[in-house]
């Protein structure tokens, strides 16, 4: 086997995938290493969902350019993605809330995006199994939605195989080696070395050890989320449905199954790399789901499980080349990988390729000030 | 494929053939977790306690890989599906 590629990435989830997909478009001969499985990490683990609805300028950019990406993969890969543009409803129970989603609005729309704030009789005619108490209405985006984190992500890695590239699955990198200070080669569990001009860290929740073989200190610190879904019934609702109060929680309904997949963020967080699921969860989560739609009481709740959110201090990702000539990171996604793939690896890509992405990354800059926050988390 | 792999399901709750799991082998998954992800075999009602040892035989037959060596998927809890709603009122009548 050729030992030598043009571009290392490092992950196999959505991240690294995208990612070493549209290098692979650009012409590089690409080398995938994922420690476990495809999807093993954080991607996964992700409930599917993909908005636009963001309080951050950048983050609603790469969403608009996202969701393109998404509508097409199925041409893309010549077979479906379970993309289904079913819309998100934030909903709003407190003046505070509503507030908030208004001026997230306002700079939503500066971007063109189909975005309003409806009132809770609006809220009930796009789910009529929505309880409407305490309820002042809802920021909703109908062409926000939701795809099959598996089906995108082996729809990458078999389109990176085609393009001449190679997915190593149950390979560990032990070791990045350095000539000078350009990346040089990699060494995995097998003991086999490969040598590129361009490491790529794509790593999710282990992107900070992946970062320190480097010599790099990465911001990224993982959380545990849980989730749970149901058995599939027929057609209730299209939106993935978002409740805000402190005891909220998000879910939606699969378009392609028919389950109910659904998570709340856990208070107080759960930092660390623990992926074990909670009965409390299994109790809670129910109860505030029952509480916003009575009507899906009697479903029944087939597995739980946990996956990561891997934080940055400011809840926005890090993209960026390093110091380190030749090493890249796409990592710190805050809970946003599997939306945010698309774009970013197309985004990071061009980086790489032309130097510069079609939009300035800026805010997902290394170096940049970590002290400003993402209101919409 | 035969007639036989392709109407023989494997995977009850989510009707999966013998056929689909066996091209998905040959494109070079050869674990659980990956034909679990590709194809849903596992994920339904019973979460696989029907399917994933049949699954299990035939990654061996296909790839020749022992037994030993082909892992089942971690086990999800709960142990049998139980509705939201028992689960959502079970801290309120257990206070």
């Amino acid at each position: 086997m050729n030992k030598t590629c043009d571009a290392i990435v490092i992950g196999g989830g959505i991240i690294g995938a995208a990612t070493g997909y549209y290098l692979a478009k650009q012409g590089l001969k690409v080398y995938l290493f994922e420690k476990s499985f495809p999807c093993s990490g954080s991607t996964g683990r992700c409930i599917g969902g993909i908005r636009q609805q963001f309080s951050h300028e950048l983050s609603i950019q790469v969403m608009l350019e996202s969701v393109k990406i998404f509508a097409n993969l199925a041409y893309e890969f010549g077979k479906s993605v379970e993309w289904y543009p079913g819309g998100y409803l934030f909903l709003a129970h407190s003046e505070e809330k509503k507030k908030a989603y208004l001026a997230a609005i306002a700079m939503q729309r500066k971007y063109g995006l189909l975005v309003e704030f409806i009132s809770p009789e609006e809220c009930r005619k796009i789910v009529p199994q929505l309880n409407p108490d305490g309820l002042i209405g809802g920021a909703y985006c109908p062409t926000d939605g939701q795809a099959n984190p598996f089906l995108v992500t082996y729809g990458y890695l078999e389109g990176i195989k085609k393009l001449k590239g190679k997915i190593f699955p149950y390979t560990e990198v032990k070791k990045i080696n350095l000539a000078q200070d350009r990346v040089r080669s990699i060494i995995t569990d097998k003991a086999d070395e490969f040598f590129a001009p361009i490491i790529i860290n794509a790593a999710g929740p282990f992107a900070r050890k992946i970062g320190k073989m480097v010599g790099l200190d990465l911001p990224i610190y993982p959380d545990r989320h849980e989730s749970l879904v149901t058995e599939a019934c027929e057609r209730l609702f299209d939106p993935m449905l978002v409740d805000y109060r402190s005891d909220g929680c998000y879910f939606l309904q699969n378009y392609g199954t028919g389950h109910f997949i659904g998570c709340y963020t856990p208070d107080p967080l759960v930092p660390g790399e623990s992926l074990s699921s909670t009965d409390q969860f299994l109790t809670e989560m129910p109860r505030r789901m029952v509480r916003l739609v009575p009507a899906l009481k009697d479903l029944k709740v087939i597995r739980q499980w946990a996956g990561s959110y891997e934080m940055t201090p400011d809840g926005n990702p890090i993209v960026d080349r390093t110091p380190i000539n030749g090493f890249y990171i796409s990592a710190g996604m805050c809970g946003h990988g599997f939306m945010f793939g698309p774009a970013l690896g197309k985004f990071m890509a061009e980086m790489i390729v032309r130097g510069q992405p079609k939009i300035p990354l800026d805010d997902f800059a290394l170096n940049r000030d970590f002290k400003k926050s993402e209101a919409m988390k | 494929m035969s007639r036989r792999q392709k109407t023989t399901i494997i995977c009850r709750c989510e009707d999966i053939t013998e056929a689909e799991i066996v091209q998905t082998i040959r494109k070079g998954y050869h674990s659980l977790e990956e034909l679990k992800r590709i194809l849903r075999c596992g994920m339904g009602h019973c979460q696989g306690r029907t399917c994933l040892n049949i699954i299990a035989r035939i990654i061996m037959r296909e790839t020749g890989l022992p037994i030993e060596r082909i892992n089942l998927p971690t086990p999800r809890p709960p142990l049998k599906p139980v509705p939201l709603g028992i689960l959502g009122r079970y801290n309120e009548e257990n206070e």
